[in-house]
């Protein structure tokens, strides 16, 4: 009871942004009653998929400051439990997503107790490692159907199954993940204040003292890289059943970690809105730059470089990321 | 036995001119403590440029190193002055972030100038031939020249760095940068130094690889994560730990030639199943995380 209303407390925060988010959830609500494009729709769900997998990152890189870059393989995990137990054997997705997130926790003990001797840079190298690892292994196990992947053919089933999660309008996927994405908020909101969040974000200002404040600092990391890995294998078995055609390459690339971090790096790691900016940012103009100067124009490539300068630019301007920039605009209105 | 030693000769050539990919990244790490996720991208550049002078201009191939060694210097440099000096007053997550946006922007302006289909060399003195070891062991000519070449570049940074005094002047920087600009030693500019040479030698290992790996502009991957395997094996920031990694890793990559022949010597049928050419590089990852997880200073590493 307790944990439930810390987790809709969200009094500590300056009455501008619970405007601000409170529209922003009225749109996300409100947004499939528009007219809209299948190309918007497809976006926004993207745009909702990848908060959620930054708010996951944001747990361990953005409070504990340990920059994650092997994400991917988590989601690679749920996908992939979805999809094998629905075409095998015909278990549905609330069944089969928990099981997912169970194998993406065990495994990231599993890879995490020795990760978390290591710190920085060398932490970040050695996540990037792992996943690379599993990719290659995913691409050859014949049982997961190695490099050519898993189809999920809607043909089977009658759409829409909510128990199987197959349907084939977008507008119910909206509606799934965005309940995905307000839990996922909820969830967040109670992390930030409850015990393992203030141990982190003290590991993240020292470890030295941390420790010395009886903090067990190994064991903290470990338990929250755990809650990220069950957020990203969530969203990866919710990717399964949406995009129904998964690969190793698609779903487990490091391009996917690495989008998953830039996320929520650019946007503002280490805040509740962090996550959700850069995603809100980065995706639309991820998928409008490629329709219009990749799609129409025919310049291969210049939607990534554009992205890649504004990821560029704020890293060498504003390091906080997005939000980093918006606390400055108040900072100098404050004065 | 004759797979056996040419899996071995094979590793420890690729291992030579790995080793001189790895250089680069090391001496920037060593100097300035930023992990450059671009490095494989300078490599491809350096391969497109080897290749482009080679063809524009009909010579061959193997001497377009001076060229490549000049375009990765001044790139460097660039790089350094224009984007990375930002970089370094930001925490270590901007760094990443940064490196990361280069990467991505290199590789997609490659993308952008040149396609995305694979470009090899065709011609050149030495393009198609090989030369007979003994013992049934035949290495293609261009693989053995980049290896010579390598090493020999790679004496020659090696060199730099220990006999002059713009070297030794690095080296301090890298040992400990404060104590260098007390002793009056200009920092700012032995980083930008570290840039230039780190991404020179990288650019000059392209040109020797592009001889026999063809070229596109998601070439430069995996050879950043070899790079960090070998600097993790060898130390980072040391550069002799680069080289003796460099071999490893080598022959590491080469682990399929090697289980074949005890496929064949064993005769186990078991062991023929297993898909091992897929797994060339993990290896490679593998040796990364349990060496980084087991001795994080690496084998010859002089600091953490």
């Amino acid at each position: 009871m307790e944990a439930l209303k810390s987790a809709f407390d969200f009094s500590d925060f300056p009455r501008s942004d619970l405007i601000v988010a409170g529209l922003g959830a009225l749109f996300i609500l409100l947004f499939p009653l528009f007219p809209h494009s299948s190309f918007a729709m497809a976006t926004m769900i993207q745009f909702l998929m990848f908060s959620l997998y930054g708010m996951g990152w944001n747990t361990i890189g953005g409070y504990g400051g340990q920059v994650d870059l092997g994400k991917a393989q988590y989601v690679g995990i749920g996908a992939y439990t979805t999809a094998v137990m629905l075409i095998r054997w015909d278990i549905p997705f609330w069944i089969s997503m928990p099981i997912g997130m169970c194998f993406a926790v065990i495994w990231s003990f599993m890879i995490g107790y020795p990760l978390f001797r290591l710190k920085g840079h060398y932490f970040a190298i050695a996540t990037i490692a792992t996943s690379l690892v599993l990719l290659d292994l995913f691409q050859v196990w014949d049982f997961v159907g190695a490099a050519r992947g898993l189809e999920i053919s809607p043909i089977k089933y009658s759409p829409p199954d909510f128990w199987r999660l197959i349907f084939k309008e977008d507008i119910y996927y909206y509606y799934v993940i965005s309940g995905f994405f307000f839990v996922g908020i909820f969830y967040i909101n109670w992390f930030r204040n409850s015990r393992l969040g203030f141990q982190l974000r003290c590991i993240k200002d020292n470890e030295d003292v941390a420790r010395s404040l009886g903090i067990n600092v190994h064991w903290a990391k470990i338990k929250t890289y755990a809650i990220a890995t069950a957020f990203v294998s969530m969203v990866g078995s919710f990717h399964a059943c949406y995009i129904k055609n998964i690969e190793p390459e698609d779903t487990m690339s490091l391009d996917i970690s690495i989008l998953i971090a830039l996320m929520a790096m650019l946007g503002g790691a280490g805040s509740l809105w962090g996550p959700i900016i850069g995603a809100g940012v980065l995706i639309p103009l991820k998928s409008y730059l490629k329709e219009w100067l990749g799609a129409r124009a025919g310049l291969l490539g210049i939607d990534l470089i554009i992205y890649a300068l504004i990821i560029m630019v704020i890293s060498a301007v504003e390091p906080r990321g997005i939000w980093g920039v918006i606390e400055r605009i108040r900072g100098k209105r404050g004065k | 036995m004759d797979i056996l030693v040419s899996s071995i000769v094979a590793g420890v050539l690729i291992g030579m001119v790995l080793a001189l990919v790895a250089l680069g990244l090391t001496i920037i790490f060593g100097v300035m403590d930023i992990v450059n996720f671009a490095h494989g991208e300078f490599l491809m550049i350096g391969m497109y440029t080897g290749l482009l002078t080679a063809q524009a201009t009909g010579m061959d191939p193997l001497f377009t190193l001076p060229v490549a060694a000049a375009v990765g210097f001044l790139l460097g440099l660039l790089c350094y002055v224009g984007f990375v000096k930002f970089l370094l007053r930001g925490p270590m997550v901007a760094q990443l972030l940064g490196t990361f946006g280069l990467m991505l922007f290199l590789r997609n302006l490659a993308l952008l100038i040149f396609g995305s289909e694979d470009r090899a060399l065709h011609h050149g003195l030495l393009v198609g031939k090989s030369f007979d070891l003994g013992m049934g062991v035949i290495v293609p000519a261009t693989k053995l020249a980049a290896a010579g070449l390598s090493v020999v570049a790679f004496l020659a940074v090696w060199l730099m760095m220990n006999r002059t005094k713009v070297g030794k002047a690095l080296t301090a920087t890298a040992l400990n940068a404060q104590g260098a600009r007390y002793m009056g030693i200009p920092t700012e500019r032995m980083n930008a130094l570290a840039w230039g040479i780190g991404v020179g030698s990288v650019t000059v290992a392209g040109a020797l690889i592009v001889n026999f790996w063809s070229v596109n502009p998601f070439v430069g991957l995996l050879f950043t994560m070899i790079a960090f395997a070998i600097v993790a094996l060898g130390g980072f920031g040391s550069v002799p730990g680069a080289f003796f990694a460099g071999l490893v890793v080598g022959i590491i990559t080469e682990i399929p030639g090697i289980w074949d022949f005890f496929t064949y010597t064993l005769n186990w049928e078991w062991m023929a199943k297993v898909p091992m050419t897929s797994f060339k590089y993990t290896f490679v990852y593998l040796a990364y995380f349990i060496i980084m997880v087991i001795r994080p200073s690496g084998l010859f590493g002089w600091r953490h």
